[in-house]
């Protein structure tokens, strides 16, 4: 149960990291009402939740990760009798927990500001929940294959942005070419935003499970690689 | 506690640790000193389980560090204070240290450790806001609190200024009297003669001398030298008549090596009688001494072998 004190303090540390928590909430909720004013909230409220938690995982946690192993944390943990399973799985929750609060801070404002009216069901909650397993698992992934946190953040962004286009979150996939539509079945974030949205505007059920099925396969097969090259060991 | 064998650690092309063997013995504070690049901390690191060696053996606490179902045993029984210390910055004292404590199936009072390390008046202080000195102590605190019976202590002043390694060599001291077993590793010669029961010296991975801070001094310092300071001329040429290994230094100070007490004694009682008592003194060799007369270089404040 050494995750749980990792758990605790990871969380800790990123709740008083005032500005970090600020800018990791502000930022969605500005894009959501940028575009939501300009297209409508109905459709963002759950893709910009998806694409912000991709961003937490995929820039904010490598970055994270990547620097507490600069400063040796990582290190001094790892000469403890702690897992390295036990670490990452700390961090996920950890990351996990966030996007739920992100998740109910985006409902909120959809609900405020553009009149969508949804309550999270266990659905939407288990979406969120695989959703941050598959994008916190990239970021292990990525930290654990990375010294500098300058090179972190780099990757971060350049993984994230295409991403975030080319999965019908900020435009519609219906008025891209041919060609990027296909690129976007082989983008994660096209299944987690897809999924979610499924899950809370049009309630399809079908259409979430399948969509949850291929993100939980993924955040397997991503959160196997974090453990694989997360190094407890030096050379 | 500590028994290390022809250990070799080589990276592509460079041997960082090169056949060295020595070992530690329970209630010993043993110091490896030596310049940065000598090879002490990946030899901590070795030991520590964090790297693996390429040949040789080592056992640390009776476990042999090469065999993956014992390492869990080691780590269980190592505290340690690894270079460059950190911990997460917005949490408190207290907090990274119970995170620690935490990680252990049995451990120390956290409240107890905190005491035994006068941390108690910053036990809630963020350690992003604590001096190099008390970040040191945490880092101590950390070590202990799973009450290991090896304690590794890498490079534990570094980068203080001489107030706050003073004040870490007075937790050390109190760690001595505990009667733990401490493996130390500093290139401060001053830190190693006042907080070893015996010494390594390592150069260039290799273990060049071994032995009491006393015992190195004995065999490797050279002999006590008298000095006369500003010595009239017609002084400096009496001792020179009467006694062996004088030599006149051109500031005018006078060197007269002393083999025995007596030959002290007579030298003394010599000078008395010169009435020239006044402006004597007497230079014992030191580590640093040591440290010159086998590698022939010295080692600087930031711990580069000049």
């Amino acid at each position: 149960m050494r995750f749980v004190a990792i758990f605790e303090a990871v969380t800790k540390n990123w709740l008083r990291s005032r500005t970090g928590l600020f800018f990791s909430i502000m930022f969605p909720i500005m894009m959501l009402f940028i575009f939501g004013s300009i297209f409508g909230g109905s459709n963002y409220v759950p893709t910009m939740t998806a694409a912000f938690i991709m961003t937490n995982g995929v820039i904010g946690l490598t970055a994270t990760n990547t620097e507490f192993k600069r400063r040796g944390i990582i290190r001094r943990l790892s000469i403890t009798p702690l897992t390295k399973t036990d670490w990452i799985v700390g961090c996920i929750l950890s990351q996990t927990l966030l996007n739920l609060l992100l998740t109910g801070i985006m409902i909120g404002i959809g609900w405020l500001a553009f009149d969508v009216r949804v309550i999270p069901d266990p659905l939407t909650i288990l979406m969120i929940f695989v959703g941050s397993l598959l994008f916190s698992g990239i970021g292990m992934a990525l930290s654990g294959s990375l010294k500098d946190v300058e090179a972190a953040s780099a990757i971060g962004n350049v993984i994230s942005y295409p991403m975030m286009f080319l999965s019908g979150v900020f435009i519609p996939l219906s008025i891209m070419p041919s060609t990027l539509q296909l690129v976007s079945k082989f983008v994660p974030l096209t299944y987690f935003s897809d999924g979610l949205k499924s899950a809370i505007i049009t309630k399809s059920t079908g259409t979430t499970l399948y969509d949850m099925g291929i993100v939980a396969t993924l955040a397997v097969v991503f959160i196997t690689a974090g453990v694989l090259l997360t190094r407890w060991k030096e050379k | 506690m500590l028994d290390v064998q022809d250990l070799v650690k080589q990276y592509s092309d460079v041997q960082a640790v090169d056949g060295i063997s020595f070992i530690v013995n329970e209630g010993e504070v043993f110091a490896f000193l030596g310049p940065n690049g000598a090879g002490k901390t990946t030899t901590v690191e070795i030991l520590e389980c964090l790297r693996p060696l390429t040949k040789g053996s080592a056992h640390v606490c009776g476990y042999d560090i090469t065999k993956e179902s014992e390492v869990k045993e080691i780590k269980k029984n190592i505290g340690v204070l690894p270079q460059n210390y950190n911990a997460l910055d917005k949490l408190t004292v207290k907090e990274n240290i119970e995170l620690i404590a935490e990680m252990y199936d049995k451990h120390l009072k956290v409240e107890d450790v905190i005491k035994l390390l006068e941390l108690e008046d910053k036990a809630m202080a963020r350690f992003e806001n604590l001096s190099g000195g008390l970040k040191q102590r945490v880092g101590i605190a950390c070590a202990l609190v799973s009450d290991p019976k090896l304690v590794f202590l890498d490079e534990p002043t570094t980068g203080l200024d001489p107030r706050a390694r003073r004040d870490v060599w007075d937790v050390l001291t109190n760690l001595k009297k505990t009667g733990k077993t401490v493996f130390l590793t500093t290139h401060y010669m001053e830190e190693a003669q006042v907080l070893a029961d015996r010494i390594a010296i390592i150069n260039k991975g290799k273990i060049v001398a071994i032995g009491s801070p006393q015992e190195l001094i004995d065999k490797y310092g050279g002999q006590k030298i008298l000095v006369v300071r500003s010595a009239e001329k017609t002084l400096s040429d009496k001792l020179k008549a009467k006694f062996a290994q004088v030599t006149v230094i051109s500031n005018g100070d006078v060197h007269i090596k002393i083999e025995t007490t007596d030959e002290l004694y007579r030298i003394m009682g010599f000078l008395t009688e010169m009435k020239a008592e006044r402006d004597i003194e007497i230079l014992t060799p030191t580590l640093e001494d040591v440290f010159l007369k086998i590698t022939g270089s010295k080692i600087s404040e930031e711990g580069e072998a000049k």
